[in-house]
């Protein structure tokens, strides 16, 4: 069983890290690294073997209600890859990123904690255990972002903080209220007894939930916390949190409770529409007024998350599949940007677009790949993000829903314009530096490389042979609903 | 393999070979697989190919309009191709050459496309080079020519692509088949459909208001790139869409036609005001390619088969001359170092043989005959007026203005160009370009084959290019078979110049008396600074006390529609940002108001 693992091979990294490499960072960067590609390969793995089936793991033998649950199915590994490939262009990138903040074994150690907590959200079949795991996420998460530990990130620090556990008391009280009526905390136990109880509990709890983890997704009104502080965050970390973070921890929760658990009720999937067009518009209404690079990134971030949420708002197939084909693409472009604003930030020592200029020719790697991905999120073909948001419109359209897909369309216009701008002033001003004042070695270099390939290579997923083996079984988990029960309980009864 | 992948994959796969290549190899692949497109869309019109099928999906087949339009684009880009083959600026040269062939193969695959997906796709990826393209400018201001090239580009392709969807929502039959939808205005999501589609055809092609990336572009990127691209190729694919919506998806009424031939009219009309006071070369060029699209429209739109004939004939006449243009000022530029129009002039002597092309295409585009610009207008105005005795009254009087407006276009573009003419090639020349050579071969061999096709072209209009290619054409339109009105003979009109012409040259041979003289001012010989360039030709017209204001107005950039979004959104953007001060409390305040919203609702 290789489920465990994805929690089990972070958490220890994280233990033998403050364990033994107190002396030796070097250490430290080796650990983290061999973790995270054991974890990519794991994770390819799993998502090519699987074949789809949905797998369960009880822990320690303990058998429901009483034990925790692990599940995989192929939202799950899915997913599980989407936060792993992430990871391990962060780690990469951060191995000389990092020195120059300061040299430090807690980095990767909270790192690896950051990675075993959305690990094991995506893993568990649990609620409890899911918010056990959320927190040790997002507390490592806090104190990533106060990392640098000038006045500002330890501002960000704290509103993240503060907004992070009111949003985490709002998912343990619909916890603590799911309990109360059904019993169980299993997912799928849950989801089977759900039916039979009082309708207005499940208003409740989905209302919770909603508010609960859509401040994990930044979704507005509930994003304000994510600007200071995906911006003050180191910059691998940032990719982690706008990349895979808000996902792991918001979208997947939110297509798993609300899909799997909750039957998908027609005036939750309301909500997500209207929450997901006004956090379209907006957020990238408050991007395109920025000038500093990172929390331009910060508030796209909001925006992106807005099309996925449209997209599951749309309930369809079709919207379905280009909401999970988003949350992929979106982890990479966005990671790819934060990752080049990392390098930016290194070679010049400024986030100000306006101070910048000249890039293309000091930083010829950094310049053309923030140029495929700033391609890729305004939606431009042949890049990744054309498709889903091509997708989800012609999924808006079709589902009868022709001026979500307006604002989406205006949305992606926008989005446009404003990386019309950070290539503008970014990379092409008139500004003449002659030469960086740090130089970017050749891992940063790679993982931007990589990054940038996946912006290519993941827009084949639409062809058809190749969606029927990606994207089309994680479609189908979502799109069953509550066939999620069978499949759980099915499996656990035959251990 | 299919015929018509091949015709797209060899372009394709030169540009992304070339990558790896040396320069010098990636000019002879270019030339080579340009010349085979060229090979290849010539055989097409001799045995039709089979279309190319991918997932049960017709991805790319042939109709009469796409293969039309593919002829001229092949055709387009290998003349460009020899004019760029030398001479292209060494920093950006590599970059240049591996564009190009990807270029012709993405509006290549634009005009073949049967399947709206693939349509979508070539169409954004086509102007995505055009950005590209832009971004090797080497201006002060190319980037922000860039960014607002392709703010309004990329904008417009967002459009496109709803419209499409809702068209393939509409049509019944539920295929990605762009052939098989079609559709009455008589809807909403119809007509919503239609202005997205225009919205896409109008910035493509650059007509009013969507234009004015088209000057800005022109004056700050390389000049190959913007006789290629805006000046050719995207008149091709914007108008190629215009016509593909007002024949074949769209059936539209009286008043739409109408209207799109107001919205010609004015984009004749603004554009060429604009074009009278430019000083940048380039600029005013640019000015041109948008005016001239306002012809285009009129005649496609008009609804009337000789008048569509005429805007398509116009479409590639245009093409021919305005490319020659932008490269015969690009070889000066390229001798001189500069487009601007205050500082050229006299190079007439110079540069002889540029100054021959250039005068052709200036002849061309303001519509002189023999020339080919008079004809495809003459058949515009013609096609338009028998369309006027058709209709009632009211209309009648709206259409006469519209004519009437672009014939004033008309000769205000001869006086433009007069003053382009006489500011580079004429005039005295300053100091500094007293030893300016000619051209290099490559370059007058290409506006040479340019300004040849526009004789040709003109001359023998009828028998060719309408005969072999336009009429058929237009035939499978619905509009019908264009029947002239009235016709003139170009071959006699010819004569009776040349006659003239040689009349002329020998009575100037039997009693020249002529005295060539410096310029004196006050006795001694006139300083530089007195030197008349001819950039101010037009000041008067640019002072009258109303129009004054106008193009005050124009130049603070109120009429222009980027910026008036522009200006939109950054003040939306700043009411945000004051709700965001940066207080904790202030956040929670929206978090719980938030949550009480959506509890109330559920």
């Amino acid at each position: 069983m290789i489920l465990p693992y994805y929690i089990i091979i972070p958490l220890l990294t994280a233990f033998i890290i403050s364990l033994i490499a107190g002396k030796k960072d070097i250490y430290a960067i080796w650990l983290s690294f061999i973790a995270t590609t054991a974890l990519l390969i794991l994770s390819i793995y799993s998502l090519l073997t699987s074949k789809h089936e949905t797998i369960t793991y009880t822990m320690s033998g303990w058998k429901i209600p009483f034990g925790i649950v692990l599940v995989q199915d192929a939202l799950t590994s899915f997913t599980l890859v989407t936060v792993n490939i992430i990871a391990f262009t962060a780690i990469l990138f951060s191995i000389n990123y990092i020195r120059y903040l300061s040299s430090d074994w807690k980095y990767y150690a909270l790192f690896m904690l950051l990675l075993t907590g959305m690990n094991g959200v995506v893993v568990t079949g649990d609620l409890f255990n899911l918010y056990v795991l959320m927190e040790i996420a997002l507390f490592a998460a806090f104190a990533l972002v106060a990392y640098g530990s000038r006045a500002e990130e330890f501002e960000a620090a704290f509103k993240y903080a503060v907004m992070g556990s009111i949003s985490s008391f709002m998912i343990l009280l619909g916890i603590a209220v799911t309990y109360s009526a059904t019993s169980y905390l299993t997912m799928a136990k849950v989801a089977e007894v759900l039916p039979l109880v009082d309708k207005k509990v499940v208003f409740w709890v989905g209302a919770l939930f909603i508010a609960g983890f859509s401040l994990k997704a930044a979704s507005i009104p509930f994003h304000s916390w994510l600007p200071d502080a995906h911006s003050s965050a180191p910059a691998p970390i940032s990719a982690m949190l706008s990349g895979v973070l808000i996902k792991a921890l918001g979208i997947y929760v939110l297509l798993r409770i609300f899909y799997n658990v909750l039957d998908a009720p027609e005036i939750f999937l309301k909500a997500f529409l209207v929450l997901g067009t006004i956090s379209i518009l907006i957020g990238v209404f408050l991007a395109i007024g920025q000038w500093d690079f990172k929390r331009l990134l910060a508030y796209h971030s909001i925006s992106q998350i807005g099309y996925i949420l449209l997209g599951i708002g749309i309930g369809t197939p079709l919207g379905i599949l280009g909401a999970v084909f988003h949350l992929l693409n979106h982890a990479i472009f966005k990671g790819l940007l934060f990752l080049n604003s990392g390098a930016v930030e290194i070679a010049l020592g400024t986030r100000d677009l306006r101070k910048m200029g000249n890039l293309s020719k000091i930083l010829p790697v950094t310049s053309q790949t923030s140029l495929i991905a700033s391609l890729s999120i305004s939606g431009i073909p042949p890049f990744n993000g054309f498709f889903s948001k091509l997708i989800i419109i012609i999924a808006a359209i079709e589902a009868n829903l022709p001026w979500y897909a307006f604002f989406g369309i205006i949305g992606s216009l926008l989005t446009l314009a404003s990386f019309m701008k950070v290539q503008r002033y970014g990379f092409k001003a008139e500004n003449v530096i002659e030469v960086a004042s740090n130089k970017i070695d050749w891992r940063m270099n790679l993982a931007m490389i990589l990054l940038a390939a996946l912006c290519i290579l993941t827009s084949m997923m639409v062809i058809p042979g190749i969606r029927e083996v990606t994207l089309d079984p994680v479609v189908s988990v979502v799109a069953n609903k509550t066939e999620y029960i069978k499949l759980v309980l099915g499996g656990l009864n035959e251990n | 393999m299919n015929e018509l992948l091949f015709f797209i994959l060899i372009p394709l796969v030169t540009g992304i070979i070339n990558w790896f290549l040396p320069i010098i190899l990636r000019k002879v692949l270019t030339f080579l697989s340009t010349t085979v497109g060229l090979y290849l869309v010539f055989s097409f019109y001799q045995t039709a190919p089979e279309p190319f099928i991918l997932f049960n999906e017709t991805i790319f087949t042939i109709n009469s309009l796409g293969l039309f339009t593919a002829l001229f684009i092949q055709i387009l880009s290998f003349v460009i191709l020899i004019y760029s083959l030398y001479g292209v600026p060494r920093e950006i040269e590599k970059s240049f050459f591996y564009l190009y062939p990807l270029t012709v193969a993405f509006c290549q695959s634009v005009v073949l496309s049967d399947n709206s997906i693939s349509f979508i796709l070539f169409w954004g990826l086509s102007g995505l080079t055009l950005y590209l393209f832009a971004t090797l400018g080497s201006t002060n201001d190319s980037p922000v020519a860039a960014k607002k090239t392709f703010i309004i580009i990329g904008g417009s392709d967002a459009f496109l692509l709803m419209g499409i969807i809702l068209l393939y929502i509409l049509s019944p039959t539920s295929s990605w088949s762009l052939s098989s939808i079609s559709s009455n205005l008589d809807n909403n999501y119809s007509i919503i459909a239609f202005v997205f589609l225009l919205i896409a055809a109008f910035a493509k092609a650059g007509a009013f208001p969507l234009h004015t990336w088209v000057p800005d572009f022109a004056q700050n990127s390389p000049v190959e790139s913007s006789a290629f691209l805006p000046a050719s190729l995207d008149k091709l694919l914007g108008i190629f869409l215009l016509a593909k919506m007002l024949t074949q998806i769209f059936i539209v009424d009286l008043v739409v036609n109408l209207i799109l031939i107001s919205l010609g009219a004015l984009t004749v009309i603004t554009a060429v005001m604009m074009a009278m006071i430019q000083h940048n070369g380039y600029r005013l060029l640019g000015y041109h390619a948008v005016s001239q699209v306002g012809y285009m429209v009129m005649g496609v739109a008009s609804g009337h088969p000789l008048a569509f004939a005429g805007g398509i004939f116009h479409m590639i006449n245009h093409t021919i001359y305005k490319s020659n243009l932008f490269l015969s000022l690009g070889s000066v530029e390229k001798r001189t170092g500069t487009p601007d129009l205050n500082e050229l002039g006299g190079l007439g002597k110079n540069m002889p043989l540029t100054f021959l092309m250039a005068l052709i295409g200036a002849l061309s585009i303001s519509g002189i005959p023999p020339f080919n610009g008079f004809f495809s207008k003459w058949m515009i105005y013609q096609g338009l007026l028998n369309k006027t005795s058709t209709l009632s009254e009211g209309y009648q009087i709206w259409l006469l203005i519209c004519i009437v407006i672009a014939i004033f276009g008309s000769a205000l573009t001869l006086a433009s160009f007069l003053k382009f003419l006489h500011a580079t090639f004429l005039g005295k020349k300053t100091e500094k370009y007293k030893d300016t050579k000619e051209a290099p071969f490559n370059q007058w061999f290409a506006t040479g084959i340019l300004s040849l096709l526009c004789l040709v072209f003109g001359v023998f209009a009828v028998v060719l290019p309408l005969k072999k290619l336009i009429f058929p054409l237009t035939e499978t339109t619905l509009l019908g078979k264009p029947e002239f009105i009235g016709l003139y003979e170009p071959v006699n009109l010819l004569l009776l110049f040349i006659i003239i012409f040689l009349v002329g040259m020998i009575i100037y041979a039997t009693n020249a008396r002529v005295r060539f003289d410096e310029v004196y001012v006050g006795g001694t010989p006139a300083f530089d600074k007195y030197r008349v360039s001819g950039t101010e030709f037009y000041n008067e017209v640019r002072n009258f006390p109303l129009l004054k204001a106008v193009y005050n107005f124009a130049e603070r950039k109120y009429f222009d529609l980027y910026e008036l979004f522009k200006n939109f959104t950054l003040w939306i953007s700043e009411i945000f940002q004051k709700a965001h001060p940066g207080l904790l409390q202030l956040y929670l305040l929206y978090l719980l108001i938030g949550f009480m919203i959506i509890m109330l609702l559920l």
